[in-house]
């Protein structure tokens, strides 16, 4: 591809490709970037109704055992409890029913151990300076944070006192934490999900399955954390983007934490937003293909319409060329021909004066007589020479045949038909069927027709309308090509028949065409007009007589 | 002197005197003038027979010059001599009735051969129409 198709062809697939890519490419990052937000918007408040959930059940668990311990701490004697048999019949009836209790203890208000039934060896113990034994003195009912105690191990306890005035003494139950631990764990979804819950001072209460055992420190800014329930994005200990739901549960004691993997969850949900990414990426690839072949078939019928184009226009300037130069050999042999005329009368009037006999008086008439006869003969020899150029010049000249000129104007309209099919000019061929035939020029007239067409189409540009027009009137015969252009300038009208004159651009036309055809049609004993209508187009008319061809 | 009278036409003055001689001196009665308008005049004060007419000369051209001659002295015959030779002039000259088209030069006999069947026509002619050549009067 040369050069000016080569840009031509770049800026027309930018600009498509702009065009064509930008706002749908727009449109699908914007919806790209939406469902993302509304995806995760949908994840958080799920995760944060999960919590707030789990924490009514938790708190539920809490109270419903809380509330058992207190009927049993107000319903019974203290003798009554202090009897271990009965204490331990106490703890299997309510583990029977999966209460939950790994121990229960009486003490008396001194903190004394007085009774105790579970596993562990804690019967006499002191509790007076225990937390959890000070709060239930003082509040009636107390949850201990998770501790480890006389037992070493991690647990925590629910205490209830009996108020008897002086004689006060404290139920207390431990909670069975595998119970309460896998309570807290049904919270966790997925495989990389967690729950656990912390105290006020952010250690583990429950174990974190990726964090820790009971009693660590959790990594969570306790101050950060929002009242009620909540949803943050945080970064783990271990760099795992994730997102975590805050619930304060039992009025603030402690924290329910679930960690859960966005991605996990947000899998599914972000199938939908990739099957559209993908569908734009298909989208933008055929568009990118479109465009590309669109513009190579574009490109391609314009360099098959620039190249007959100039193929007629070469064809027209050599014609042009032709006829010149035959006019040019036709007006050299004329202007040689008269002063060889008078050489040759000169010399044959000194022939008929000095004949034989006269030259035999002469002292040198053989020469005298020798010479003339060799003038006469270079005469001839130039005759030979011009009358050759002569011609020449008249092959140029018509040659004439019996033709039917609406073939001619059919034949004429057939090198212009895909040219004018491609700017969208509506060519109407109005021929009057019955056309006799004339004795003319076939070539030199289809030159004309051609010119006369290919100036209109020039004339109308895109989308104009020409008639080509033929009729039969008396002793002429009519063309007529009318085009819907612009007509042309009334000051240029006189001028457009002279060689070398053009409206059109340099390089665009060589300013014969109107030129050769005038004169054709005036050789062909016809002529050639311009009807003009500036602003309404334009009409050339052809006038050619009506000879009828010779019969053979 | 011949019988009938020849009248030729040229704007080049060593062809034209010459020629007149060389035929006067084949006895032909012949005449020259230089341009068209000189041979209308001429044409009006003496009678020609035939007319030997260059086709291109300044001011009236031989076309012309036919056309006038054939309108004002149908009867008259013109023979056209040209250095040029281009069929529009040839067939405008023969629709015109000129008698031949030549092309210059061309030999003295060749034209004294086609003057003297230009004639022939003219005698022919001019029985036809009652106008006839002078020998016969």
């Amino acid at each position: 591809m040369t050069r000016p198709y080569a840009n031509l062809s770049r800026r027309m697939t930018i600009v498509a490709l702009l065009v064509a890519l930008l706002p749908l490419n727009g449109l699908g990052l914007g919806l790209y970037y939406y469902y993302n937000y509304a995806n995760t918007q949908a994840v958080k408040e799920e995760l944060r109704i999960r919590a707030l959930n789990r924490a009514s059940a938790i708190e539920l668990f809490l109270a419903e055992r809380t509330a058992l311990l207190e009927v049993l701490a107000h319903g019974a004697r203290l003798t009554q409890l202090s009897n271990e048999s009965e204490l331990a019949n106490l703890l299997s009836i309510m583990n029977r029913r999966s209460w939950s209790f790994v121990d229960l203890g009486i003490i008396d208000k001194d903190g004394r151990h007085r009774a105790y039934v579970g596993p562990y060896l804690l019967k006499e113990q002191k509790y007076l300076d225990a937390p959890w034994f000070q709060q239930a003195m003082q509040k009636g009912v107390y949850t201990s944070d998770v501790f480890l105690g006389y037992r070493q191990v991690p647990h925590f306890v629910i205490a209830v006192k009996h108020d008897n005035g002086s004689d006060s003494w404290v139920l207390r139950a431990t909670i069975d934490s595998d119970v309460f631990n896998r309570l807290v764990r049904t919270a966790q979804v997925g495989k990389s999900g967690d729950a656990y819950i912390l105290d006020r001072q952010g250690r583990l209460q429950t174990p974190s399955r990726l964090g820790g055992k009971v009693l660590d420190p959790a990594p969570v800014d306790m101050h950060s954390v929002a009242p009620g329930s909540s949803v943050v994005e945080r970064t783990t200990a271990d760099g795992r983007q994730v997102l975590t739901a805050f619930s304060w549960i039992c009025g603030g004691k402690w924290l329910l934490v679930i960690d859960q993997d966005p991605k996990e969850i947000l899998g599914p949900l972000n199938l939908a937003r990739n099957v559209e990414l993908a569908v734009l990426g298909l989208a933008s690839l055929f568009i990118i293909m479109a465009v590309f072949i669109l513009v190579r078939l574009f490109i391609r019928q314009l360099q098959t319409n620039d190249a007959e184009r100039a193929a007629i226009d070469a064809q027209l300037a050599h014609s042009a060329r032709l006829v010149s130069l035959g006019r040019m050999a036709a007006g050299v042999a004329h202007e040689i021909n008269n002063p060889l005329a008078a050489m040759s009368e000169l010399a044959g009037e000194v022939q008929d004066i000095l004949v034989p006999s006269e030259l035999a008086k002469l002292e040198e008439g053989e020469v005298v007589g020798e010479n003339l006869e060799r003038i006469q003969n270079q005469v001839e020899r130039a005759r030979g020479v011009t009358h050759r150029m002569l011609k020449f010049a008249r092959r140029m000249e018509p040659h004439l045949e019996g033709i039917d000129i609406n073939d001619v104007l059919r034949e004429s309209y057939s090198f212009i038909e895909k040219e004018a099919l491609f700017n969208n000019v509506k060519v109407q061929l109005d021929l009057s069927p019955d056309l006799p035939l004339i004795k003319s020029d076939r070539a030199q007239l289809q030159q004309v027709f051609l010119n006369l067409m290919d100036n209109a189409l020039d004339a109308v540009g895109q989308g104009g309308r020409v008639r080509v027009m033929s009729r039969a009137d008396g002793s002429w015969l009519t063309v007529k090509v009318s085009d819907s252009g612009p007509g042309v300038p009334a000051d240029l009208a006189g001028r457009i028949f002279d060689p070398f004159f053009t409206t059109k651009d340099p390089g665009q036309g060589t300013g014969l065409g109107l030129s050769i055809s005038h004169s054709i049609t005036q050789r062909l004993g016809g002529s050639l007009e311009l009807e003009n209508h500036p602003g309404l187009g334009a009409t050339f008319v052809v006038r050619l007589p009506n000879t009828p061809p010779d019969t053979p | 002197m011949s019988s009938f009278k020849v009248l030729v036409v040229d704007d080049e003055r060593d062809f034209l005197e010459s020629l007149v001689r060389r035929l006067q001196r084949r006895s032909v009665d012949a005449a020259g003038v230089t341009s068209g308008e000189a041979a209308l005049e001429h044409l009006e004060r003496e009678k020609a027979d035939v007319v030997v007419l260059d086709v291109k000369m300044p001011g009236m051209n031989g076309i012309e010059a036919l056309r006038q001659i054939k309108q004002c002295h149908p009867e008259v015959e013109v023979i056209l001599l040209t250095g040029h030779a281009s069929v529009e002039s040839g067939v405008e000259g023969l629709a015109l009735e000129a008698f031949d088209y030549l092309i210059k030069p061309v030999k003295l006999d060749e034209l004294i051969e086609r003057i003297m069947e230009a004639f022939d026509r003219r005698k022919v002619v001019g029985e036809l129409t009652g106008s006839p050549p002078p020998d016969q009067s």
